[in-house]
């Protein structure tokens, strides 16, 4: 028994043990200063908040990826009137606690100016107060739900707003394609659609398209007849999910089955190639906006991607890589515009942005911190691909 | 007194504070779940729900009402007991596995509540205003958890605990010895969801943003790791466990994507090596004793060995 009890110990051991000095190597690098100089006063620390690991790591990962492509080009142009920036990153593994611990340690330990995340909204929401208390800039590169910037004149975001991007195409819904009658899904346990689907329905009031069917899903479910039963009856000229895309290809794949021949259409949340995949035949037609879109690019966006694909292996950037690039770019012009590293100087000028050509759009600060994004990239899938049908420019009110 | 603190927190390091927070927080969750799963040997798979609830109440105080931070936290537990009393009535009478199954549709059903409820923002969630209160949060969150600590401490070791510990061993011997089970099992768990209250307005209120996701199955489990970890029915146990699980991921984040694996393989091993938990079945009282004072035990020890 002592044999077997010392014999079992002697393996775990040694399986820690190797586990330890497997990821050795990679110890140095993360958790750490990953780019740029390592020592010395001369470097601007910018944080990065996101989940590396855990169910949000599709989020986290590319924002980080794009990030430290800005960092590098900034850096390789003789950085901020000669200081070298720095990233520091932490993984909060989508984890709210960790988040607030991780948001903390990198303004106190870390002594970062900046802030980059967290994508999802809910960390956003716990990492924000802490960074506006602390006097720290924060971006979040992805936060779409409302509430995000009010919670600090610090925080700030840069992603496409379901309220800028939903009126600016509700327009060419109700003229062009001659919408008149719409279905609307929400996800009622997705923040994200719940949220998406108070700003369409504000957005269509007084507008020439009305609400025929309003039916409840939930994120998980697998079985939509009865909704699609409902909305069927209804006979709508088009469906609006605002939830994720596992679900949204199962919507169609019903609704086809039910003979319902009406396309369907929503946010960034069903922009994934997983959408196609699992809807097939089902999804052609549908239709999805998006801030970013490697069709018809800028120069600034062509660039981007060009940079990007020598980078990471001929890999194509999507949206939070983009975000995450324009994320520290428009710190970096905001530090230059000031000249000043000092979150509580360079605030203002963040606040500034004006017009700011980003890769993922050109972006403006609102008064109320609220990013304006244009142009809209309405995206249809044809052929099992993704492919643009409309580009719509956003003007700022 | 509240500067004096104000100015304490203010030199230490808000990263390790912080870290001591999430502690305290857990330790008190862990406490509350001790007392119905440890101590009564009640398997409960919801104690989230009843975090969830103090959550939302110690939310929805602060947004609407303001009031000062102890009567909010007061008024959050009861509501919970309250929910948890109301829940445990009925389940309470099943056993086993057939109590652990209810607790876990009632925290669903809590959940999917919470999901459809205007006043709790449906699935968005509530961005919580600052606590009413002078003191420091980290001070704050410290005196609870040592004021638990204290009453759940007292609490087994009262009559009414002996009560508990031997419905845990035999509920049928112990009925015959006219202890009155299902009156004390429902006291138990309306004491265990009161703590999970006070534990949950404490972690709305230092997140500062709670979405009823955040207290689905994964959480309850979070809860019951740290008391079979520390040892079923020990407060010291419960401590130690709640301490550990909340620190490790911190402590482990120098090893970046393989952190979470060793995490999974540090719960495999202590279980191989420690089945009764950390400190399960370690008398902690009689070890105090013997190491100051150098006394023996008198009698021979009854704690049973796994295998």
């Amino acid at each position: 028994m002592n044999l077997k009890r010392f014999g079992a110990l002697t393996v775990v051991i040694l399986l820690i043990v190797s586990l330890m000095a497997g990821c050795g190597g990679g110890t140095q690098e993360t958790g750490k200063d990953t780019t740029g100089e390592t020592e010395g006063a001369e470097t601007v620390k910018i944080g990065f908040l996101g989940a590396l690991t855990g169910d949000v790591a599709m989020y986290g990962q590319p924002t980080l990826e794009g990030m430290k492509m800005a960092v590098e080009e900034i850096n390789a142009a003789g950085g901020i009137d000669g200081k070298m920036l720095e990233i520091v990153e932490d993984d909060n593994r989508g984890d709210k606690q960790e988040g607030a611990a991780i948001t903390q340690k990198l303004i106190s330990r870390d002594k970062v100016v900046a802030i980059v995340g967290d994508p999802t909204t809910g960390i956003t929401k716990v990492a924000a107060p802490i960074a506006n208390r602390n006097q720290v800039v924060l971006i979040s590169a992805g936060s779409t739900g409302s509430g995000v910037v009010e919670l600090g004149e610090y925080i700030f975001r840069d992603t496409l707003l379901d309220s800028v991007a939903i009126p600016a195409l509700i327009d060419y819904f109700t003229g062009e394609l001659g919408y008149k009658k719409v279905a609307v899904i929400t996800s009622q346990n997705n923040d994200y659609s719940v949220g998406m689907t108070e700003v369409f329905k504000k957005a269509i009031e007084g507008k020439d398209i009305e609400i025929v069917a309003d039916e409840k899903v939930n994120d998980g479910d697998k079985d939509f007849s009865g909704q699609i039963t409902n909305i069927k009856s209804k006979n709508p000229d088009v469906i609006f999910y605002s939830g994720y895309y596992t679900e949204g290809a199962l919507i169609m794949k019903e609704a086809r089955k039910q003979g319902l021949d009406v396309n369907m259409f929503g946010g960034d949340g069903l922009y994934s190639p997983t959408l196609i995949e699992l809807g097939g035949d089902a999804v052609e037609g549908s239709m999805v906006y998006v801030g970013f879109s490697p069709e018809q690019p800028t120069p600034e966006t062509a660039a981007f991607i060009e940079n990007f694909k020598a980078k990471y292996d001929d890999k194509t950037p999507g949206l939070f890589e983009a975000q995450g690039y324009d994320a520290v770019m428009i710190l970096a012009e905001a530090m230059k515009r000031a000249g000043s590293t000092d979150p509580k100087v360079f605030r203002d000028e963040v606040a500034n942005t004006k017009d700011f050509k980003g890769v993922s759009g050109t972006i403006t600060f609102q008064e109320n911190q609220e990013p304006i994004k244009s142009p809209v990239y309405l995206l249809e899938v044809k052929d099992g691909k993704y492919t643009l049908k409309k580009k719509v420019p956003v003007t700022v009110e | 007194m509240a500067e004096v603190l104000q100015s304490i927190s203010n030199s230490i390091d808000p990263y390790i504070l912080q870290i001591f927070v999430n502690i305290g927080i857990a330790i008190i969750l862990a406490l509350g779940l001790n007392l119905i799963t440890g101590v009564t040997g009640q398997l409960d798979l919801g104690h989230a729900a009843y975090m969830s609830v103090g959550a939302f109440t110690a939310a929805i105080i602060t947004i609407n009402l303001n009031l000062p931070f102890s009567i909010n936290l007061l008024i959050a537990g009861t509501i919970a007991a309250l929910v948890g009393l109301a829940i445990g009535f009925p389940i309470l009478r099943l056993t086993g596995d057939y109590f652990a199954i209810a607790t876990l549709g009632f925290a669903e059903i809590l959940k999917v509540v919470f999901l459809n409820l205007d006043i709790t923002n449906r699935a968005l969630g509530l961005s919580v205003p600052p606590a009413n209160t002078t003191i420091p949060m980290p001070f704050y969150v410290w005196m609870i958890t040592i004021l638990v600590i204290v009453g759940v401490t007292f609490i087994q070791n009262s009559r009414f605990g002996r009560a508990l510990k031997a419905i845990r061993e035999d509920e049928i011997a112990a009925e015959t010895m006219g202890i009155n089970s299902t009156r004390y099992k429902n006291q138990a768990f309306a004491i265990g969801c009161f703590l999970a209250g006070i534990g949950g307005g404490l972690y709305a209120h230092f997140i500062a943003y709670i979405n009823p996701s955040d207290f689905a199955f994964m959480k309850s489990i979070d809860i019951l790791n740290m008391v079979v970890l520390g040892g079923l029915g020990s407060i010291p146990g419960a401590i130690v466990g709640a301490s550990v699980l909340t620190v490790a991921p911190e402590f482990l984040r120098f090893m970046s994507e393989y952190r979470m694996l060793v995490y999974g393989a540090l719960l495999v091993f202590l279980m191989v090596f420690r089945p009764n938990g950390l400190l399960g079945g370690v008398d902690f009282r009689k070890m105090v004793l013997r190491i100051f004072f150098g006394k023996k035990e008198k009698k021979p020890n009854v704690t049973i060995k796994a295998r």
